[in-house]
């Protein structure tokens, strides 16, 4: 894959004072912020608190009750989105479905389109370049429904790199894999970042993760409660403004309840 | 052994159901892999509104008020299905009772069209004219040649709908856009099957194909030829037999599927004793 040669200047992500009412939740109450371009950024938060909604409205898929929402220097759109990758959490297939990886992969580039009158070989010379890097190349044949977790969320980072994107968004995308899975997932996020330069935002509740890989953090309950780089924000005071319950970091391994005003730390450890 | 085909009525059925077969097999892919089997389902139940509104209109043919009506019913599925917190379930289920409710009540406004009711519940193919034939190979390469045309989104639209969104395309006017070509064949294949069998048309050539298939493209082009053979052998066979012909479809497609469980299940033996071997 070919890095852009002239490097855009500007934010990457600019949201100014997005307020959304989901029925009678304000869900996002005035969220102001500002991703510059090439960070990996982390967007944090408990259940509820408006993670998926922010990310909703980057995708256009959600729209604004007031502010503004400006992506790759321009308003959401079809000709700005083209521009950007997105990893949904998982993608709830019917067994019935039989596309294949091979064939899943083809939707997204311009020259594989075609790819119900395309001979495999023709078709995999042209995913040859992006594939090979991220370790997809053996499953082409298989059904998108019967991958498990971990190489699904592979397939979807290789389709979203197909189409050479600026902004990768990625929507919990360990939700369903396995530890070990998880980790190399995370490092290979962080191995493109760093190689492709791409902006990258990761929505997790894995905390984790966040101080592992992320380069800032955004921690979000309605509205941004506190942002900087992991080692600033995930202290207990700045987690507790975000989650409402006391944070204890480097705890054991475990995912308890997120909400509320209940004095129960709130599991992850350091890895 | 084929002279019966020597007779017109049958050339007629033939072409029909040669027609009708194949789309619907290729519809039946995106319907399955949607969940939409209901959704064709209460289309149509909902055709017996629209035979008992077009008669009491005065339609001796009431193809067009069958299309109108399950048109409307389709778009108001999709309709309330976004702007309601109902479920897909309970919205079609009251789709269905009602428009079959509305239909037998308006029949029986106008009793002497009662005995024609076993037409549409169970499909007269038999009776088609050639006029009809025409309008369903137009159907037909209609609904193929859009569906080809608009395959790639289709696809991704049915893998992922965000998904979709984001690579540009315009997702609940495809959506819309694919039920009104599932109308349309539903609609004109009750001619052939009947309002209570035309699902079997949609939803067995994919469930046949399925169990031979190892992709998408082999999965279309199958459930597609299934759809030749089901309707087409469907036909031929119901003449010798001196079977009424539209259950007669319904009977060889599920004889298919019966035996592609078979062939299946074979060709998972075979793959598990290899290791062994």
């Amino acid at each position: 894959m070919s890095q852009p040669t002239t490097k855009p200047s500007g934010p990457a992500i600019e949201i100014r004072d997005a307020r959304v009412r989901l029925g009678d939740t304000d869900v996002l109450r005035g969220v102001t912020m500002m991703v510059p371009r090439g960070r990996m950024v982390a967007l944090i938060g408990p259940n509820g608190s408006g993670k998926t909604t922010l990310l909703r409205c980057l995708l256009g898929l959600q729209s604004l009750d007031s502010g503004e929402v400006r992506i790759l220097g321009e308003p959401v759109g079809p000709k700005v989105l083209s521009r950007v990758g997105y990893v949904p959490q998982r993608l709830q297939l019917e067994p019935s479905f039989t596309i294949s990886v091979r064939e899943f992969l083809s939707l997204r580039r311009r020259d594989t389109r075609g790819w119900f009158w395309q001979s495999h070989r023709r078709i995999d010379s042209m995913l040859h370049g992006t594939l090979g890097e991220l370790g997809v190349e053996s499953l082409l044949d298989r059904p998108l429904a019967g991958l498990s977790g971990g190489q699904l969320q592979r397939v979807l980072i290789a389709y979203s790199l197909l189409a050479e994107p600026e902004l990768l968004l990625l929507d919990e995308p360990t939700a369903g894999v396995d530890t070990p899975g998880e980790q190399s997932f995370y490092e290979l996020i962080s191995s493109i970042h760093a190689r492709l330069g791409l902006t990258v935002v990761l929505v997790s509740h894995d905390l984790a993760m966040v101080f592992r890989q992320a380069t800032w953090v955004y921690a979000l309950n309605g509205v941004i409660c506190c942002e900087g780089h992991p080692e600033e924000v995930l202290n207990a005071d700045s987690l507790k403004a975000a989650y409402g319950i006391h944070v204890t970091p480097y705890h054991h391994h475990h995912h308890g309840p997120q909400t509320g005003p209940v004095e129960q730390p709130i599991a992850f450890k350091r890895r | 052994m084929l002279e019966f085909l020597a007779e017109p009525f049958m050339q007629r059925a033939l072409l029909v159901a040669l027609a009708l077969g194949p789309i619907c097999g290729f519809l039946g892919v995106f319907v399955t892999a949607r969940r939409m089997a209901f959704f064709s389902d209460t289309i149509s139940h909902a055709a017996l509104t629209g035979v008992a509104a077009g008669f009491l209109a005065g339609f001796e043919e009431p193809t067009i008020p069958v299309l109108l009506y399950c048109s409307l019913v389709a778009v108001a599925m999709l309709w309330l299905r976004e702007r309601t917190q109902l479920l897909n379930d309970t919205i079609m289920a009251v789709l269905l009772s009602s428009s079959v409710a509305g239909g037998v009540v308006l029949l029986s406004l106008q009793r002497n069209r009662w005995a024609e009711l076993d037409k549409f519940l169970l499909g007269d193919i038999l009776s088609v004219n050639w006029t009809d034939v025409g309008v369903a190979w137009g159907v037909a390469f209609f609904v193929a040649g859009v569906l080809l045309w608009k395959l790639t989104p289709l696809v991704l639209l049915t893998t992922h709908e965000d998904l979709a969104h984001v690579g540009g395309i315009r997702v609940r006017a495809m959506n819309y856009g694919f039920v009104i070509l599932l109308t349309v064949a539903v609609s004109l294949s009750i001619r052939a099957l009947g309002i209570l069998l035309v699902t079997s048309l949609i939803v067995l050539p994919p469930a046949i194909a399925r169990s031979l298939s190892h992709n998408l493209r082999q999965h279309i082009m199958l459930s597609f030829i299934v759809g030749v053979v089901g309707a087409g052998g469907g036909v031929l066979s119901s003449y010798p037999l001196n079977l009424p012909t539209g259950p007669t479809i319904t009977l060889t497609l599920s004889l298919l599927f019966v035996l592609s469980l078979v062939v299946r299940r074979l060709r998972r033996d075979a793959t598990d004793a290899k290791p062994s071997a």
